[in-house]
């Protein structure tokens, strides 16, 4: 890319305000279920949240999440998601391969975006933004929560990697109609 | 919308979930009678009734019990396999 042309286009941070779609996949992220992996992340250092479907920000940066009973999610800081992955796994720990297709969602469209593409009306989560929500979005599987402060919430979305291009596709093609848009990561407030 | 209520993840739409099926306790098969253990295999059940199925989750896969009236259609209890109904 030529230096001179790199700025960033102003249309970007328009979108950001409005309705910005980015896309986080490259993220590094890390998955263990089992009965045993609840104690096994614990001895690794790791706090835990303490009911399913919760989530929690880690320390050094990203986040960790309970998905149902006994399966968590771990993304953000590279170095931390490699030692969970190198790791020796305890008796009862199951690795899981996340290689989903990640996208965070931001500005004061966004609910109008939310609400057409899923039966889950995402507000529940201002009232308790510690909460993981599993569910079906444009027809597919997704986990999402709710990061950012009340003012500008961030909707984190992680679904099977497979479906990425297409939810990618469905959710910038209304984001489009509603005057926003694909941002770049570090836009996101 | 016909709404039920996943144990774990609360309310959602049924059609995030999927149905697999009368729970049907298996006989022993080496001190059952020949007769109980091809019902078991062959025969299955369609009277209306209060019955208890699986059913799975899809968006999360947590696969549960309902309790449900095939007679008039209603979730009575959905519950984990495991814990009391």
């Amino acid at each position: 890319m030529n230096a001179v042309t790199s700025a960033r286009p102003v249309s970007d941070v328009a979108h950001a305000t409005c309705l910005g779609i980015a896309d986080l996949s490259a993220r590094a992220r890390a998955g263990a279920k089992g009965p045993g992996t609840a104690a096994w992340l614990a001895g690794l250092g790791l706090p835990l949240p303490a009911r399913p479907n919760s989530w929690l920000a880690l320390p050094e940066g990203g986040l960790i999440a309970r998905l149902g009973n006994t399966e968590y999610l771990i993304e953000g800081n590279a170095a931390l998601v490699e030692s969970v992955l190198r790791a020796p796994r305890a008796a009862g720990v199951y690795p899981v391969l996340r290689q989903d297709a990640a996208f965070a969602l931001c500005g004061s469209r966004v609910n109008e975006l939310l609400l057409q593409v899923c039966n889950v009306d995402f507000r529940c989560l201002a009232a308790d933004p510690a909460l993981v929500l599993l569910t079906s979005m444009a027809g597919v599987g997704v986990t999402v929560l709710r990061s950012g402060d009340i003012a500008n919430p961030v909707f984190r979305l992680w679904c099977d990697g497979t479906y990425g291009h297409y939810l990618a596709t469905t959710l910038l093609e209304i984001a489009g109609e509603l005057g926003g848009g694909g941002i770049a990561p570090d836009l996101l407030p | 919308m016909k709404i039920m209520t996943c144990p774990i993840n609360g309310p959602r739409p049924v059609s995030e979930f999927f149905y697999w099926g009368e729970m049907r306790p298996m006989p022993d098969p080496d001190t059952c009678s020949d007769d109980a253990w091809a019902d078991y295999v062959f025969n299955r059940n369609g009277a209306p009734g209060v019955k208890k199925e699986w059913w799975c989750h899809t968006a999360s896969n947590t696969w549960f019990v309902a309790v449900r009236d095939t007679e008039k259609d209603q979730v009575l209890r959905t519950y984990l396999y495991g814990e009391q109904p």
